[in-house]
């Protein structure tokens, strides 16, 4: 597999979404570069950086604001 | 792709013939997700509730069409962001996500780490807003912050899921090239995100 195969194929191999066959050669490939398995670490980092995204917890009393002015728009 | 569960089932039938309690508690079980869903989004506050609102009513008005071929979580999601697509060129110029309106889960740390890491939060929220343009931030928000499979993802965006797979890769592709390489310079001159520290607090 070639680096630029390999870099293509960083997404689904974090989802787990290539098949096993594809997944041992990705594998095997960031095994043997150390460029690729860098930018592999780098990418993956960034995910979980990403993922620390909590976004606003909207206040109970703000949904309710919002479900008042549907049910008014509605009924 | 998730299943709706039979109480789910039940209120959905029943919203559909007309039953408008059934819909409010239907309204209840989503309207936190889509509000958050369209906050990720716009990262305006004001827009993310029109466009909640409206979502809601669109739904309400539809759900004759509603036929179980996804999931309702699925449907709502796609008439959300078609609103978000469709309203996107007569977004507001300014975002009114701000530092204090972020709220940090834990309130276990310290005043500094919470500083930190609600600084984080307002980094995430900026490159998701100023750098990923907004087909690329869909997909994005969808599978990375609400973890939809890439199936529901492309049934919502009516994507083949080639075009997913892609288009995420080249989102994140994107959002890793802002942040982890320093490409923003707001995180380099004003915050602290680009410190390896951060990453793991």
């Amino acid at each position: 597999m070639t680096c630029k195969k390999a870099k293509a194929l960083f997404s689904e191999l974090y989802d787990r979404e290539l098949n096993e066959e594809t997944m041992a050669a990705v594998r095997e490939h960031l095994r043997s570069c150390r460029e690729c398995r860098e930018d592999y670490k780098s990418f993956r980092k960034s995910l979980k950086v990403l993922k620390r995204f909590k976004i606003l917890e909207p206040p109970r009393a703000h949904l309710e604001k919002v479900n008042r002015k549907v049910k008014k728009e509605l009924f | 792709m998730q299943k709706m569960d039979t109480l789910e089932c039940h209120l959905v039938e029943k919203a559909r013939n007309g039953d408008s309690r059934a819909f409010d508690k239907l309204f209840l079980q989503h309207q936190k997700y889509l509000f958050n869903l369209m906050a990720q989004l716009t990262g305006d506050r004001a827009w993310a509730d029109d466009l909640t609102q409206e979502a809601l009513i669109l739904a309400y008005q539809k759900i004759s069409s509603f036929r179980h071929a996804s999931s309702f979580r699925t449907w709502l999601s796609k008439i959300a962001i078609n609103l978000f697509r469709n309203k996107y060129r007569c977004r507001p110029r300014h975002s009114s996500l701000c530092l204090e309106e972020l709220r940090i889960p834990s309130c276990e740390d310290g005043p500094e780490r919470t500083v930190i890491k609600r600084e984080l939060q307002w980094c995430i929220a900026h490159n998701l807003q100023q750098h990923i343009p907004k087909n690329y931030r869909v997909v994005l928000v969808l599978r990375d912050l609400h973890r939809l499979s890439y199936k529901e993802i492309s049934e919502i965006l009516g994507w083949s899921m080639s075009r997913t797979k892609t288009s995420l890769h080249r989102a994140r592709q994107m959002f890793r090239s802002q942040f982890i390489d320093g490409k923003c310079k707001a995180f380099a001159e004003n915050y602290l995100c680009i410190c390896e520290g951060i990453l793991d607090l």
